[in-house]
């Protein structure tokens, strides 16, 4: 399956050295067929898992974000679904005000959630670690409080109901699974490809070297708050955007859709990926099939099947470890 | 005046400590100055004073001309004060090449695709200069640790700093490496100033224009090396340390130097025409590595109740595998066998049992528990007192052991991340004791400590191996090493290439062996420095004691 070749995938494909080193046939070819497979899925199978696919593009999105910040950041990070939330109000709201071209929610929604991330940067970026995460959740729990108590705004608790967006100004709207897959779809290339893009910037290795030893990147004169406040920006727009796409899915939206369980999947995504673009994304889809799909067969105890997968990510490492000297020491 | 630096009355609190007081310095531009101190002076406090990654709670700092004082460390860097760190300090995920491209300074308007062209040259020459050239897609924390500490200096070089700060760039080289770093320093161009702190003197005497020496936090004295040498200010500081008299010239320090002459009045001789100890530690076939990779290729040694063995070899030789396999912290490949006094002990012995059963190591770097008072360490070690009295009765107490460490008593609330190196390295060995042990395990004791409190711990060592105390010590300062030692084993290469009753090292034969496995010539009364190889004669050190520092260092806690 797509999930495992792509989780299976080396850093080194965002390999910061990557201006000598081009991604290998393989992997590329891997993406091609992921791609290709994604895009003829409404031909294969049933409108209800259309819609969990749909629903796997947005938590994809969202992991991405997730993934700038904690894994090439080395910031982890607990309120993403805040800046997906902004993203998602912003649609919503110019939806219901008359504007439902997708592209233009999109874009706008982008626009906020980079506004939102400006604006709590200086909050959150005074700290690192386990008190960023600490911090970030903070900030997204006033968000999302705020969401639910602005009700003249956001509905409140009850949350708004949007009309479906249309592609281009006078075309029929969007109301089949199987079109708003699609269109999600292609929304959510360009936003993989403009984050692949931003990946062999000279800001991602900045980022990267932050991660790694700030204050040796301080001693090298970078400017280290800037280029996270960056970074930051970034990923909030990439989250805003995700935001858009899911009002375009669900047609609806409450606060419940930027609470706290949304962020931790997308970290869990992340996590999963470890520190790989595509392997966060391959995160969100397993994450939403294991919660979506096997949680109907599971008797709805899908929760703790995530429970376990959450475990067996933090197991991993020392788990590969053992594995790879067992498999060495048989060689040897 | 051409002083490219110029600090007036700069002083830094670490709350009730102060690091540094009222310290007023100037650095010419274009000179090689050295900081030189006993652990705890403040060397590395000044160091991050200057490049900004602390702010100082007075004075002011002027770099060419203009007041940095309340400029951060990115901006100083801008300037051009470029630094490196006691322990590389690199990014470790990211390769070699990457690591350069974030040093090289960042292009302040678009690249287009010449200049693209031309960091990329640019970094190729760096890679070469720095001898990296063949590991350019290498990730470097996976490089070995000389090549990191490469890779550091090439980082802070690629910045073309004006103002180089350069901070204990020897800690943790084999004497090869050394003369490497002398070469390469000593080939930069005059537009770079260097500011450096070491505590290897040779290295000092053979770079430096002008030194400076703190002292306790306070500027004793700057001058030429010839002015500070003969300093009796400097000699004092440097020597007398804590205790008044030089203990260094203690009974075990009167090994002959030369073959022929009379070896009966030594004491470790004459303690081996007492009856035979009990072997307590009996290692057979001891193999080992990480990964896969071996490290250890069979070790056999046997250390008997009250007798040191010294193991010696250069870095990477595997005297720390050695010594963390015994103490359970490196799984032992299946064939290996380890007795500890009589026992033979499981082949995946538990860190905690070996300590129940009487073994103790004091890890390289000391590992204390940072927040923890030097109290509270006490305290912690003394509630596994239930082990067998060590031999002679003889009980461990915190009072015993505040008795043998008389410099811990007056810091028994301070935090032992507060401590300077050498009373970090006395509370390793009260932790290590209070568990009441038969075999001692000791892994570069004297690493990054000031001569001064070497002699100390070559006393407080010896005390305990005439107490019936067994010890394995790894040590690279080979004059510590032999002042305690009865029988020394050379490791090279994951085997025992030497191994020989300590005073058979000055023996020509010997010399010229332990010459070619350490890189270093053998100790003699007349010069015990550690000498680097094929270093001339004429750079006589300021006295045996001063000289004898360690070629390893860093230390964290100063």
């Amino acid at each position: 399956m797509s999930v495992e070749s792509t989780t299976a995938e080396p850093m080194t494909v965002v390999d910061p050295a990557g201006r000598q080193r081009h991604p290998r046939p393989r992997s590329v070819g891997v993406t091609a067929a992921v791609v290709l497979t994604a895009l003829a899925l409404p031909a294969v199978v049933d409108a209800y898992t259309i819609s969990i696919a749909s629903t796997a593009l947005v938590l994809a999105t969202l992991a991405m974000s997730a993934q700038l910040v904690t894994g090439v950041a080395g910031l982890p990070s607990l309120g993403q679904a805040a800046y997906l939330g902004v993203g998602a109000y912003t649609a919503a709201l110019l939806a219901n005000a008359g504007y439902t071209n997708g592209p233009t929610q999109l874009a706008a929604a982008a626009l906020t959630g980079a506004a939102a991330a400006a604006v709590t940067a200086p909050l959150v970026l005074r700290t690192r670690g386990t008190t960023f995460l600490m911090v970030t959740f903070a900030v997204a729990e006033v968000g999302r409080t705020a969401a639910s108590q602005w009700a003249a705004i956001t509905g409140g608790d009850d949350g708004l109901h949007t009309p479906p967006v249309t592609v281009w100004p006078g075309t029929a709207p969007l109301r089949v699974d199987g079109y708003i897959y699609l269109y999600v779809l292609v929304c959510f290339l360009v936003l993989a490809a403009l984050v692949a893009l931003l990946l062999r910037t000279r800001l991602a290795l900045v980022l990267r070297g932050a991660a790694d030893h700030e204050p040796r990147l301080g001693a090298l004169g970078h400017r280290v708050t800037a280029a996270l406040t960056a970074g930051f920006l970034a990923a909030g727009a990439v989250a805003g955007a995700g935001g858009a796409l899911l009002v375009a899915v669900n047609r609806y939206l409450s606060p419940a859709d930027m609470g706290l369980d949304v962020s931790a999947l997308a970290l869990l995504a992340a996590a999963i990926g470890a520190g790989s673009m595509r392997g966060a994304v391959a995160g969100a889809v397993l994450v939403v099939a294991v919660r979506d799909l096997l949680g109907t067969d599971t008797g709805g105890h899908a929760t703790a099947v995530l429970g376990a997968v959450f475990l067996l990510v933090a197991y991993r490492r020392p788990a590969q470890e053992w594995l790879r000297t067992r498999v060495q020491g048989g060689r040897r | 005046m051409t002083a490219l630096l110029h600090l007036t009355g700069v002083g830094r609190r670490f709350g009730g400590l102060e690091a540094l007081r009222d310290v007023a310095l100037e650095v010419e531009a274009g000179t090689r100055h050295a900081v030189i101190g006993p652990n705890g002076a403040g060397k590395t406090t000044l160091l991050n004073l200057i490049a900004g990654a602390l702010p100082p709670t007075g004075g002011t700092v002027l770099f060419d001309g203009h007041d940095i004082t309340g400029l951060s460390m990115p901006a100083r860097a801008r300037r051009g004060i470029s630094r490196t760190w006691q322990h590389p300090a690199i990014f470790p995920r990211l390769t070699v090449y990457a690591n350069l491209d974030l040093a090289l300074r960042a292009p302040e308007t678009g690249v287009n695709r010449s200049d693209r062209r031309g960091r990329r040259g640019q970094l190729g020459t760096l890679l070469e200069h720095a001898g990296l050239a063949g590991d350019v897609g290498t990730r470097a924390g996976a490089l070995p640790y000389g090549r990191k500490r490469r890779l550091e200096l090439a980082m802070a070089l690629a910045q073309r700093p004006r103002l180089l700060l350069l901070d204990e760039p020897s800690a943790g080289l084999d004497p090869i490496e050394i003369t490497h770093l002398i070469e390469q320093i000593l080939a930069l161009p005059a537009a770079v100033t260097v500011l450096l702190v070491d505590h290897n003197l040779d290295l000092i005497w053979s770079l430096a224009h002008t030194v400076t020496v703190l002292h306790h936090g306070r500027l004793l004295t700057t001058g030429s090396i010839d002015a500070v040498r003969t300093d009796p200010k400097v000699q004092s500081a440097y020597l007398t340390g804590t205790s008044p008299q030089n203990p260094r010239v203690g009974r075990r320090r009167s090994v002959p130097s030369h073959p022929g002459a009379d070896i009966s009045n030594h004491p470790r001789q004459a303690a081996a025409e007492q009856p035979e100890q009990p072997v307590v530690l009996r290692v057979r076939d001891l193999r080992a590595g990480y990964h896969g990779a071996p490290v250890l290729l069979g070790v056999d040694l046997d250390v008997r109740q009250g007798e040191a063995l010294a193991v010696l070899g250069r870095n990477g030789a595997g005297k720390t595998t050695l010594l963390a396999t015994l103490a359970g912290l490196v799984p032992p490949y299946a064939a290996s066998r380890v007795e500890l006094i009589g026992r033979v002990l499981p082949r995946r012995p538990r860190p905690h049992h070996l300590a129940r059963a009487g073994l103790a190591l004091v890890p390289q770097g000391r590992r204390l528990f940072g927040p923890l008072t030097v109290a509270e360490h006490l305290r912690c070690a003394a509630a596994l007192c239930t082990a067998p009295a060590t031999p002679g009765g003889r009980s461990w107490t915190v009072e015993k052991v505040l008795e043998l460490l008389p410099a811990l008593a007056t810091r028994m609330q301070h935090r032992a991340d507060r401590l300077s190196g050498g009373e970090q390295q006395m509370l390793a060995i009260a932790r290590a004791l209070l568990t009441n042990p038969r075999v001692l395990l000791l892994d570069e004791p004297s690493e990054g400590l000031a001569p001064s409190v070497i002699a100390q711990l070559t006393d407080t060592i010896s005390t305990l191996v005439d107490g019936g105390l067994a010890v394995l010590i790894a040590e690279q300062n080979l004059d510590l090493a032999t002042a305690i030692s009865e029988r020394v084993l050379i490791l090279s290469q994951g085997r025992i290439a030497v191994a020989c009753p300590t005073h058979e090292l000055y023996e020509p034969a010997q010399r010229a062996c332990l010459q070619r496995l350490l890189g270093v010539a053998a100790p003699t009364t007349a010069s015990p420095a550690l000498r680097l190889s094929g270093e001339p004669g004429d750079v006589a050190p300021l006295n045996p004691e001063m000289a004898q520092d360690a070629a390893t260092g860093g230390d964290p806690g100063e």
